[in-house]
C-alpha cells in the first residue's frame, strides 16, 4: 500500500502544480498569445481540466508563443505517416491479448464436477 | 466557426447529433440493468452494484469501439461523415460513462477498505508478474486517465494553442487506450464469464476496429504522387479530371497534399489540410464559392485561402498553370491566405 501512497501523493502535487499553471496561464497567458480569447471568459472554466493533467504542455506552448514562435508547418501538416505502423503493431497485439487472455481463462473451483477422492493406498477405516 | 471562443458551439446538428447519443446510451443502460441480469450466466453472485458498474462498462466499450471505427469508416464511405462531425462530443459522454463504471467499482468493491479507496485499488493486488491474477485494474485506470485527457483536451481553443499537428499526435493517445481497456477487459470481466455473450461482444469489437483501422492503413499506404517536371513542378493531370466544384488532390514528393479546385471555370490550389484539424479539404465541395470542409464545415474562399469574414482561418494557397490540358502545381507553398489569381479553363476543354 506503500507504493500506492506514494503514487497517488504524486498525483495530488501534480494537480496542485496545474492549479497554479491554471490560474496563471487562465487569468493573464491566454489573453497574451490568443487573439480570439479576448473578452472570451465563460469558456474559460472548460480549459481547467486539461491544464490541470498537461500543465507541462501547456507552458511549454506558452512559452512557445510568447517568443512569437507560429509555428506554420505543424498548422498545415497533418500526422498521417503514424497511423500505419500503429495499426500494423496494434492489428497483432489487440487480438492476440484477446484470445491469449481467453486461452489462459481459469475454471473457476465451483464449476469444477465433484469427485470422490480414493483413500491413500494403506489407509485403514475404523 | 467561430471569431471568440464560445463553451460549445452549438448549432441544429449538434442538438441532434447529442440527443441521439444520449437517448441510445440511456436505453442501452436501462436494458442492461433490467435485462442482463437474468439472462447472463455470471458465475459469481451479483448485485445491483455490481450490475451498474458492467452496465456502464460494457456501454463506454461499446462507445470507445465506435469511435474508432468512426474514422475509417468516413474515410470509406461519405455516407459516415455526420457521425464524424461531432465526434469529439461522443467522446466526452464515453468519458462520463468510464468514469461512472469507475466510480460504481470504487464504492462497491473498495468501500470497505481500511484504505482510502484509491489507495485501495492501486495496492490491493501488486502482482504484477503474472498473467492469471494479473492486476487488471491499472489497464483500467490508464485507460480512464486517457479518455479524461482526450475529453479535457477537446475544446477547440486546444487545436489552436497546440496546432493540429501536437493535438493530433496527443489524440492518438486514443489507440494505446483501446488496448489498454482490451486487455482491462479481457484480464478481468472475461475472466469469470460462464455465458459467452461478453467474449462474443469484445471479439466482434476487437475485429471491427482492428479489421477497418488495418484497411484503412493499407489504403493510405502508398499514394500514387505527383510527377515532377523538369522545371521543379509538379503534374496534378488532365483538367478534364477535375468536376466543377470538386478537387483532385496532388501528393508531392515531400509528401505535402495539394487540393486543386475548379470553379466557375477556373483553378485555383490550397492547402489540403484544414486550418482547423487538418480535415482533407480536397475531399469536400464548394459551397456559396467557398471550399467546404467534408468533416466540420470550416469554408474557405478559393483564391486567397482565407475563411470568410468574420471568420479568421487561413490555408496556404499554390501557383498554378496549364501545359495544354495538364493542370502544373508550383510545389512551394504561399503563405496562408496569401492570393493567387486563379487560371482560367479554356472553353475547349471545359
Amino acid at each position: 500500500m506503500e507504493d500506492a501512497a506514494i503514487v497517488l501523493s504524486v498525483a495530488r502535487w501534480w494537480l496542485y502544480a496545474g492549479g497554479i499553471v491554471a490560474v496563471l496561464f487562465l487569468g493573464f497567458g491566454i489573453d497574451r498569445i490568443d487573439e480570439n480569447a479576448r473578452g472570451s471568459y465563460i469558456f474559460r472554466p472548460l480549459l481547467v481540466p486539461g491544464i490541470l493533467l498537461i500543465w507541462p504542455l501547456v507552458l511549454w506552448r506558452w512559452l512557445k508563443l510568447e517568443r512569437n514562435h507560429h509555428d506554420i508547418s505543424g498548422r498545415y501538416n497533418p500526422l498521417r505517416q503514424a497511423h500505419g505502423p500503429t495499426w500494423m503493431v496494434l492489428a497483432f497485439l489487440i487480438p492476440t491479448l484477446f484470445l491469449g487472455a481467453l486461452a489462459l481463462r481459469q475454471t473457476w473451483p465451483k464449476d469444477a464436477p465433484a469427485t470422490l477422492l480414493a483413500p491413500p493406498a494403506g489407509a485403514a477405516q475404523r | 466557426m467561430s471569431v471568440k471562443y464560445v463553451p460549445v458551439q452549438w448549432n441544429s446538428n449538434k442538438y441532434w447529433y447529442d440527443l441521439a447519443l444520449i437517448a441510445l446510451v440511456a436505453t442501452y443502460i436501462l436494458v442492461f440493468l433490467n435485462i442482463a441480469p437474468q439472462y447472463l450466466d455470471h458465475s459469481k453472485p451479483t448485485d445491483g452494484s455490481i450490475v451498474r458498474a458492467r452496465a456502464f462498462g460494457t456501454c463506454a466499450f461499446l462507445m470507445l469501439t465506435a469511435i474508432l471505427c468512426i474514422g475509417p469508416l468516413a474515410r470509406f464511405d461519405r455516407r459516415f461523415l455526420p457521425l464524424l462531425y461531432n465526434r469529439r462530443h461522443f467522446g466526452v459522454l464515453t468519458a462520463i460513462v468510464a468514469l461512472s463504471h469507475a466510480l460504481f467499482v470504487l464504492d462497491w468493491y473498495f468501500n470497505y477498505s481500511p484504505y482510502p479507496k484509491l489507495e485501495g485499488l492501486l495496492g490491493a493486488n501488486t502482482s504484477y508478474g503474472q498473467v492469471l491474477g494479473f492486476p487488471f485494474e491499472i489497464f483500467g485506470v490508464f485507460g480512464l486517465l486517457c479518455l479524461g485527457i482526450l475529453a479535457a483536451t477537446s475544446h477547440d481553443f486546444w487545436l489552436s494553442f497546440l496546432t493540429p499537428r501536437v493535438w493530433k499526435a496527443m489524440h492518438y493517445l486514443i489507440y494505446p487506450t483501446y488496448l489498454a481497456i482490451v486487455a482491462h477487459v479481457a484480464l478481468g470481466a472475461l475472466q469469470s464469464q460462464n455465458n459467452p455473450t461478453f467474449s462474443l461482444l469484445v471479439g466482434v469489437s476487437v475485429a471491427l476496429v482492428c479489421g477497418l483501422h488495418a484497411l484503412a492503413a493499407w489504403k493510405e499506404h502508398s499514394p500514387a504522387k505527383s510527377v515532377r517536371a523538369a522545371d521543379d513542378w509538379f503534374v496534378v493531370g488532365d483538367v478534364s479530371e477535375i468536376a466543377e466544384g470538386r478537387a483532385k488532390i496532388a501528393v508531392l514528393e515531400s509528401g505535402d497534399r495539394v487540393a486543386v479546385f475548379r470553379h466557375e471555370a477556373k483553378l485555383s490550389a490550397i492547402s489540403n489540410a484544414c486550418a482547423h484539424q487538418n480535415g482533407p479539404l480536397g475531399e469536400g465541395r464548394i459551397v456559396d464559392g467557398c471550399v467546404t470542409c467534408p468533416w466540420h464545415g470550416f469554408q474557405y474562399r478559393i483564391a486567397d485561402g482565407c475563411s470568410p469574414a468574420p471568420f479568421t482561418e487561413k490555408v496556404p494557397t499554390y501557383r498554378l498553370r496549364l501545359d495544354g490540358t495538364t493542370v502544373m502545381v508550383d510545389p512551394k507553398p504561399n503563405a496562408p491566405g496569401e492570393y493567387v489569381q486563379p487560371v482560367p479553363v479554356p472553353e475547349a476543354v471545359s
